[in-house]
């Protein structure tokens, strides 16, 4: 089997020569090619070219196109600030000042920001992988892009102070999020993760999530189907155990689950979807291999019996990882 | 004694009703309470009620912002000015340090402390440990407060405490709170304490100062 047969397999909870394993490399994949960071998230070529290195390097069944959360924004217009070894934040927002709705622009993927480095990078790497390995392209997702235009702080102000321009703003960005999602299929993404850390429920209360975020989550996940994405992956960082029975409504195939979620709970909310998932991300900078390994274990074992799983990290693997941890994640389900 | 009066004000701020919690506080300040009992009857008892609700399945940042800044609205409103506040119950340095421009979890853990008496300085986001320290050497807190988000900035959290000993401010204690540092020990990150939500600080530095007002 090659690694997207593998994936294709866990996501129907059918029988597979072994368990998928994704390390989440993100820009861990710079420093173990020893690029500076802030080159990596603004050339396509050169993070493809860190990504198929990572991917040599460690094995593992998947490559990401992910530049960091704020490819969107900068494209709507927020200036960032670049550092050469961070990701780059947000130095002024774009609707700091909740100005006229109507102002916002809608960025085209072909022409505004980085984002259409990040089309390069995953037309490289998926004429480099072919079909033979998962290429995962990136979007946030609606939550997480509107605090990303105007602070999370004053987003969560604005959704109980002015609901009905929230709910505008929220729509704003799911057409952002579906036009650039879009535009990576069409680059030749399988799929893009929908990464969306401001719709945890330590974040916003699960009533929140319901009625304003999930429904926007269907209509990216059915257009994103509809345009060919193999399927569809949420990734909500932090304890979204009070959200995950609400994926399969949304169409999500693979729910991320980060360390803080007890595995049993996952697979107990969510039956029937694959579930990739959950080593302590800070554990690859601080523990040992061993640790790494009898974690992973652990978790294999938990899973060995349901079936529709891929051992992974919870959240990103820290940038500062140590690569001999990520070997020995890799390494548990040979 | 004054629980019936208090309840709309308490009410409001569980609520986030940061107007309803505003006018509420007028029409009692009208009737003739004093600030004093308004913060013990009133805001004490939502604070209470808040931290009983904020388990670690239940806590959000929306409702506890949303409380947070309507009872800063309410101290405004007893306190119009910054000097005139209650005798502090002692000094809280906050930070998320260089590299981190996350401040929402530092930001909230501001307006809780404030609200349970505490003076704040708040060093910002972004900041470099050295400032951090020359403030603690200034100000004399009981303790630092660091909100990471990151885990980059890790190493310049394991910093603090032997920096700031190796100055003589052994009293100062460190808490450290935030998606990153919560992964950590208390131990290997070379802090005292390790909160997983805003008010597990506020007790701790409760036990600091001798207990809740």
């Amino acid at each position: 089997m090659n690694s997207l047969e593998r994936i294709h397999a866990a996501l129907h909870f059918q029988p597979h020569d072994r368990v998928p394993v994704i390390a989440q490399v993100f820009g861990h994949a710079a420093i173990l090619a020893g690029v500076d960071l802030k080159t990596y998230v603004q050339d396509g070529a050169v993070l493809a070219a860190c990504q198929r290195g990572a991917l040599a390097y460690y094995d593992y069944d998947a490559v990401f196109a992910l530049m960091d959360t704020s490819v969107e924004t900068e494209a709507v217009g927020s200036v960032l600030a670049y550092r050469t070894n961070a990701y780059p934040t947000v130095q002024t927002y774009v609707f700091a000042k909740r100005d006229d709705l109507a102002q916002l622009h809608l960025p085209d993927p072909q022409r505004d920001g980085r984002m259409p480095e990040l089309l390069k990078a995953i037309q490289i790497l998926r004429q480099a992988v072919g079909d033979e390995v998962l290429v995962v392209g990136c979007v946030v997702g609606p939550m997480t892009l509107v605090s990303q235009l105007m602070s999370l702080q004053e987003a969560l102000y604005l959704a109980i102070d002015a609901p009905e321009q929230f709910i505008q703003l929220l729509d704003f960005a799911t057409r952002v999020i579906i036009r650039f999602g879009l535009a990576q299929i069409e680059a030749g993404a399988h799929l893009p993760i929908i990464f969306d850390p401001a719709s945890c429920p330590e974040v916003i209360p699960v009533g929140f999530f319901r009625e304003l975020i999930l429904p926007r989550l269907k209509t990216i996940v059915s257009t994103f189907t509809q345009a060919g994405a193999i399927c569809n992956w949420l990734h909500v960082a932090g304890n979204a155990t009070t959200i995950l029975p609400f994926y399969p409504e949304a169409g999500v195939a693979i729910a991320n689950f980060d360390f803080c979620v007890d595995p049993a709970r996952a697979m107990q909310a969510l039956p029937q979807t694959c579930l990739d998932g959950n080593l302590k991300p800070l554990a690859f900078v601080d523990a040992s291999p061993a640790f790494i390994a009898d974690e992973a274990t652990h978790l294999l074992q938990h899973f060995a019996q349901r079936g529709g799983f891929i051992l992974s990290s919870g959240c990103e693997i820290p940038l500062e990882a140590r690569p001999e941890n990520i070997t020995a994640l890799v390494q548990a389900v040979r | 004694m004054y629980s019936a009066l208090m309840q709309p004000l308490v009410q409001a701020l569980v609520d986030g009703d940061q107007a309803t919690a505003v006018a509420q506080t007028h029409q009692l300040q009208a009737a003739g309470l004093a600030r004093e009992a308004i913060i013990n009857a009133g805001i004490e008892v939502a604070m209470t009620q808040l931290d009983a609700r904020c388990t670690v399945e239940q806590f959000n940042l929306l409702e506890i912002m949303l409380a947070g800044r309507a009872v800063m609205s309410v101290m405004k409103v007893l306190y119009p000015s910054d000097a005139a506040m209650l005798p502090s119950q002692g000094t809280i340095i906050l930070a998320s340090l260089e590299g981190d421009v996350h401040d929402l979890g530092k930001n909230i853990l501001k307006m809780i402390l404030t609200a349970k008496g505490y003076r704040v300085v708040d060093c910002g986001k972004d900041c470099p440990v050295e400032r951090l320290i020359a403030t603690a050497r200034q100000e004399a807190p009981l303790a630092v407060g660091i909100s990471g988000l990151i885990t980059t900035v890790i190493p310049q959290v394991r910093q603090v405490r032997t920096k700031m000993h190796a100055l003589g401010l052994t009293q100062i204690k460190v808490m450290a709170g935030g998606a990153a540092l919560k992964q950590a020990t208390a131990a290997s990150l070379q802090v005292d304490f390790i909160g997983e939500t805003a008010f597990d600080c506020l007790h701790y530095v409760e036990t600091l100062s001798g207990g809740a007002l």
